[in-house]
């Protein structure tokens, strides 16, 4: 009897009852969306999900697709900070310089002229290529910062921190001085997937291009987790971070595989600014923008996990897909609060974000 | 131990004088150079205002642990607080023409409630996890602002400076007025300073800086104490926005943004982040720098003065992390002989990526790893 | 004795530093009292202002070129390097008096560090009269700082606001080219009568450049019986822009879209459109001048060609005395400036603000004194800028320093060797700022719901002359 009368007590303890207000805030919170979205929606551009439910697929994919793009460029963002604590605030310019090094080089193989190409003048290895390029010459950028800068000062945060904001600094200036002045340019998706497809559902034609993408995020997903879970230089990773002097002590090359993060880390950024500059463009200004929305993506999903990216960026992706679509038209410019509404939640209730290892 | 002794107070004493002859000068310097009011009107008065703003991020980190990256955020909000209740007519926002005291009051209390806010969410994490957990918070307001036009919208608000206190009176034609009012908030947020620490609040605070768990066993609340100081960190940066607001007279989502963030760190790592003088040297150094390093080309590289500001930035953090502050406490230390402590940090440093390279020049020695304390 | 000897060594080692600190402080010091002492002497210090960072970074040249090629001209001024014009410029004089241009501004976009620019340039740098600044949001902030500073002049360079000449307008204010709104006039009635809109949807950045370009096609198109059947309002910047295109009715419903998403939100747009309902088909868009320029033109002109553009109030391709006129003084002093493409908004507003403050200071005799209120009376009321033909070529200001002129809609045409290029489309003569009193001081500044989208004759309604080849014709577009 004492037990559950101390049970009882345990239960409304008001401290456990304030822990427990984050928790009953979001579900709150989650379910009112839900009910919103799904059956009331007055005033809104589309109306219920109920009555238009063509319109809420679309919204659900593009939240999925714009997440594929948010997670391909903060996956190296996670990636670097999760490994290495290192939070590389040059992430922005590595992504600026990756962009307009990919523009430059698909300019080059199909002769645009600095002139946008079509996509039905582009194959695929217009595209491929660029990638690649940019993706091999901002990972060796990337090496170069990290054996330079970053390998001497192990552990010291707030300090590696510091010096990549002065590299992102000297990046973002020599962008504007050496790249079409840091002004607007986009690369063009290859010809063969610039079309719609019809999805069988709710008469929906959907672009093939954002199936793509979102193809393109999942692969960056796997082929991270499979390397980081499945191989030997991942276990060697993994073990350099949970105990760096036993790492070492091992006779493990912890410098050696920290280069090698680093060099994916950066080479991700660059693809992931081909990517989105094929989607729309890669332009200065962007690098300060893109930073900051990794930064969401790696603090919502919880810091230093593959899997919270991806959770980071899909939650991010779709309430920003949604809070545009299913505001009433009057109040569309508050859509931003709710990716921060988002954002306090899931601090208030998991300060180490959804996937994050308590700091 | 004579010798510590001995270094210690020649240390402080030559400090006092130095920073007595500070004080004098910069007291008189209106009466002086009143006929270069650039020096008064901006680089002097902004350098009390953002040293304020720099002082609150080095009040947290050199004494609560916790370096901040939304207090640009904090005085940007308190000055588009300001903007919208104090100016009246056709400005922008919400122009609510309220009495200008009132005002500042309103923007100085809504402020501080934001920031207890704010660190009431970031108080249960530390390190570069609430860095980059505050800088988030920075990214919110700054939105929030460029995107709800209700409050200003992108373009901010204008004209905050003819809405100013009668004791403030017209920055442009009185500014050696906000200069004085300046100086005067920045030497009282720095005396605050100094008292809070020594209260048992400010000694509590050191004791979850260091020892957080051991804190917590004796009883202590550790995330209030961190709530707390967030949120006396938020009423410093909050004065900083009121200050500025009256001396740039415009407040706009552009003041709060990733770059004035970064500047605002940038300033307090300059002037070293552990000591809290340091903030209104780095924020002097730093707009030194903006105004005079200009008509440079840069060798091979090529690119505008922005690159140069990227390079001495990059060399400050590499040679000094503690900043002006840390390079003058190496030279005194150097100067009045307390070899106690070792030789500097950089010179340390240098030394080991020389022997490191040597030794792999060489072709031996596997890399040593060392797990070195946090040093900022 | 020996301890108190090594003291006085150390003491001397920290001496030595604080005394190199100490002569470099006073070297600077010296220096910067060196200058002020110059600044007592004779020349007219003119700055400068314009963006080198952010969006509009890679304008710094472009702004400077036009503005100096004005100085060289006119005022004797010689480029320092003919392909760098921030290289600086020597030898210029007005009426015997030396004149320097002692600094360029860097903004970024921002309201913070426009006014903290403008302050170094004026009060540190001492300018007595400003050329600048780019963009909208820059100029409230500068028209505000000139209210606060009557004693010097500020001709602002290439900005799109409406603020600053109807709402704040204070008297050492000048403008010589038009706003957002006049840079589409006319576009709206061309969208009636010759692509025969009468259901259009406008799509428009959030914030008041969005705002004041929309004003300008919605008051025509609405003016002469169009609806605007959808507003749809992004935010500036957006990162993905799916979800706003989306928001528009499909192109089955509408006759056309209005486009009005600028900097680097208007590829991005476009590309969304091309996801959400295919291909763009450019006779169902309008552009304001983020079709054509400010860097853009590259981007997006390609999938437009054919499509039609509110303009810049330049008129790429005029066969008229006056603009070759222009274009070949700009192709002398700076030769490929902006890649050639000397129709272009930014080259020649700051053009236009130079010229025109040369001939201020030439009717005053360079005398800057007294507050610079004779220069302020006698600044130019009217000016010849290239492009303009109306009122016998000659840009008219109104009581407010704004400038009346010529507006040209233009089309994205292909041209020489398939790259896309520009040609004029119609000619819209005497734009005023007003639109014939239909914005006024007291109106609603143009915003979401503003204007609404009502029958109205302006001025120009039914006057737009068609343009061909360069040419002005005498037909009416009906």
């Amino acid at each position: 009897m004492s037990d559950y009368a101390a049970t009882v007590r345990a239960q409304l303890d008001p401290t456990r009852i304030l822990r427990l207000l984050p928790l009953g805030i979001t579900l709150a919170a989650s379910a009112f969306a839900l009910v919103w979205v799904l059956f009331w929606a007055p005033h809104t551009n589309f109306g219920p999900a109920i009555d238009h439910p063509d319109q809420f697929f679309i919204t659900l994919l593009n939240g999925i697709y714009f997440a594929a793009e948010l997670f391909i460029v903060a996956s190296g963002f996670a990636l670097i900070f999760g490994l290495m604590r290192v939070v590389n605030m040059a992430h922005g310019s590595f992504y600026l310089l990756g962009g307009f090094i990919a523009y430059d080089m698909q300019q080059h193989m199909a002769r645009g002229g600095d002139f946008f190409i079509p996509s039905s003048s582009i194959n695929a290895w217009e595209w491929i290529v660029p990638a690649l390029v940019a993706s091999i010459c901002i990972g060796a950028l990337g090496l170069v910062v990290q054996q330079v800068f970053l390998r001497w000062n192990l552990g010291q945060d707030l300090r590696q921190a510091l010096i990549t904001i002065a590299i992102s600094v000297i990046i973002a200036d020599q962008v504007i001085t050496h790249f079409h002045q840091g002004l607007a340019r986009g690369l063009s998706w290859p010809g063969f997937i610039d079309r719609f497809v019809n999805l069988h559902a709710f008469g929906i034609q959907y672009s093939l291009i954002k199936l793509v993408v979102t193809a393109l995020g999942v692969g960056v997903g796997v082929l991270l987790w499979l390397w980081i879970y499945r191989t030997r230089t991942g276990m060697i990773i993994r073990a350099g971070v949970d105990d760096r002097q036993m790492a070492s002590a091992l006779g493990v090359n912890i410098q050696k595989t920290f280069a090698i993060v680093f060099f994916v880390g950066s080479a991700l950024a660059a693809f992931g600014a081909t990517v989105v500059a094929s989607q729309g463009n890669v332009a200065t200004g962007q690098d300060g923008a893109w930073l900051l929305n990794a930064l969401v993506v790696v603090v919502v999903g919880g810091m230093g996990s593959i899997f919270g990216a991806v959770a980071g960026a899909l939650l991010y992706g779709l309430v920003f897909q949604f809070a545009a679509s299913y505001l009433p038209t009057s109040a569309t410019e508050y859509a931003v609060v709710f990716t921060f509404i988002l954002l306090a939640l899931v601090l208030g209730f998991r300060p180490q974000g959804l996937f994050g290892k308590p700091g | 131990m004579r010798s510590l002794g001995t270094f210690q107070s020649r240390k402080q004493a030559t400090e006092r004088t130095a920073a007595g002859t500070m004080l004098v000068l910069l007291a008189i310097w209106p009466l002086v150079f009143s006929s270069n009011s650039y020096w008064v009107g901006y680089i002097l008065t902004q350098t009390f205002a953002v040293g304020i703003a720099a002082a609150s991020l080095i009040f947290l980190s050199a004494y609560g642990g916790m370096v901040s990256l939304a207090q640009v955020a904090l005085y940007g909000i308190c000055g588009l607080v300001l903007g919208n209740l104090v100016t009246s007519g056709q400005a922008k926002g919400l122009h609510l023409g309220w009495s200008p005291w009132l005002a500042v009051a309103a923007a100085v209390g809504i402020t501080t409630a934001i920031a207890l806010l704010f660190g009431a969410i970031a108080s249960r994490s530390a390190g570069i996890y609430f860095l980059m957990i505050t800088l988030t918070f920075g990214v919110i307001a700054n939105t929030f602002f460029g995107s709800v036009t209700t409050f200003g919208g992108f373009s901010g608000i204008a004209g905050i400076d003819t809405y100013t206190p009668g004791l403030v009176g017209n920055h442009v034609t009185q500014p050696a007025r906000l200069y004085y009012i300046a100086f005067t908030v920045a030497i009282i947020v720095y005396l605050l300073i100094r008292y809070i620490v020594r209260t048992p609040f400010g000694i509590a605070l050191q004791g979850v800086r260091d020892e957080p768990v051991r804190m917590r066993s004796l009883g202590y609340n550790v995330p209030l104490h961190r709530t707390l100081a967030f949120g006396l960190a938020g009423f410093m940066a909050s004065l900083a926005g009121v200050l500025y607001a009256w001396s740039i007279g415009v407040v706009a989502p552009g003041t709060l943004d990733l770059a004035s963030t970064v500047d605002l760190l940038v300033i307090a790592v300059i002037g070293g982040l552990a000591r809290i003088e340091g903030a209104w040297l780095g924020a002097f150094v730093f707009f030194a720098i903006q105004t005079y390093v200009r008509n440079v080309s840069v060798p091979v590289l090529g690119g505008s003065f922005n690159t140069i500001i990227g390079f001495i930035f990059l060399a400050i953090v590499i040679i000094s992390p503690n900043g002006l502050m840390g390079l003058w406490d190496m030279i005194t230390r150097y100067a009045f002989g307390d070899r106690g402590g070792g030789s500097s940090e950089p010179f340390r440093e240098l030394r080991r990526i020389v022997s490191d390279a040597w030794f792999r020049l060489k072709g031996g020695a596997p890399t040593r790893t060392q797990s070195r304390s946090e040093t900022l | 004795m020996e301890g108190s000897r090594l003291n006085r060594l150390r003491t001397w080692k920290l001496l030595l530093p604080l005394a190199v600190g100490v002569v470099a402080i006073s070297a600077v010091s010296a220096t910067s009292l060196a200058a002020r002492s110059a600044r007592s002497a004779t020349p007219i210090k003119i700055a400068i202002m314009t963006d080198c960072k952010g969006a509009f970074g890679g304008a710094t040249e472009v702004d400077i070129g036009g503005a100096q090629a004005a100085f060289a001209q006119f005022a004797g001024g010689k480029p320092v390097n003919p392909k760098k014009p921030s290289a600086g410029m020597t030898g210029i004089t007005i009426s015997g008096r030396p004149v320097k241009i002692v600094g360029y501004g860097c903004g970024n976009d921002t309201v913070p560090l426009a006014i903290s620019e403008t302050k170094r340039l004026m009060e540190q740098l001492g300018a007595d009269i400003m050329v600048g600044p780019l963009s909208g949001d820059e100029a409230v902030t500068v028209a505000h700082y000139a209210q606060s500073h009557p004693k010097k002049t500020f001709v602002i360079g290439t900005a799109g606001s409406q603020d600053p000449t109807l709402q704040i307008a204070p008297k050492n204010l000048f403008r010589y080219h038009g706003d957002g709104a006049q840079w589409n006039a006319g576009i709206g009635e061309i969208a009636y009568k010759k692509l025969h809109w009468r259901k259009a949807a406008i799509i428009m950045d959030d914030y008041s450049f969005g705002w004041t370009s929309a004003a300008g096609m919605i008051a025509d198109f609405c003016g002469v019986g169009g609806k605007i059947v959808k507003r749809v309002f992004p935010p500036l910047n957006t990162t993905d822009y799916s979800s706003y295109v989306q928001q528009l009715p499909p192109p089955s419903k509408v006759d056309g879209y209005f486009w009005v998403v600028g900097g680097t939100g208007t590829g991005a747009s476009l590309k969304a459109y091309e996801q959400a309902f295919g291909k763009v088909s450019p006779k169902k868009f309008i552009g304001n001048l983020f079709f054509a320029f400010l860097g853009n033109f590259q981007e997006v002109a390609p999938r437009l060609i054919g499509a039609y553009v509110g303009g810049f109030g330049t008129g790429p391709g005029l066969n008229t005395k006056q603009a070759k006129g222009y274009e070949a003084i700009v192709a002398k002093w700076y030769p490929g400036l902006n890649g050639g493409n000397y129709a272009d908004g930014f080259v020649y507003n700051y053009y236009n603000a130079a010229w025109a403050l040369i001939r201020g200071l030439k009717a005053v005799h360079g005398d800057i004194s007294g507050g610079q209120a004779k220069l302020q009376a006698h600044m130019p009321r009217t000016n010849r800028s290239g492009y303009q033909v109306s009122n016998n070529g000659l840009v008219k200001l109104d009581s407010n320093r704004q400038a009346i002129q010529d507006q040209y809609p233009l089309q994205i045409t292909k041209g020489p060797g398939g790259k896309p290029g520009l040609a004029i489309t119609g000619w819209v003569p005497n734009v005023d700022q007003s639109f014939g009193g239909f914005f006024t001081k007291n109106s609603p500044p143009p915003g979401r719901s503003q204007p609404p989208c009502v029958k109205h004759k302006f001025p120009w309604t039914g006057k737009i002359h068609a343009v061909k080849n360069g040419v002005i014709t005498k037909q009416i577009i009906k």
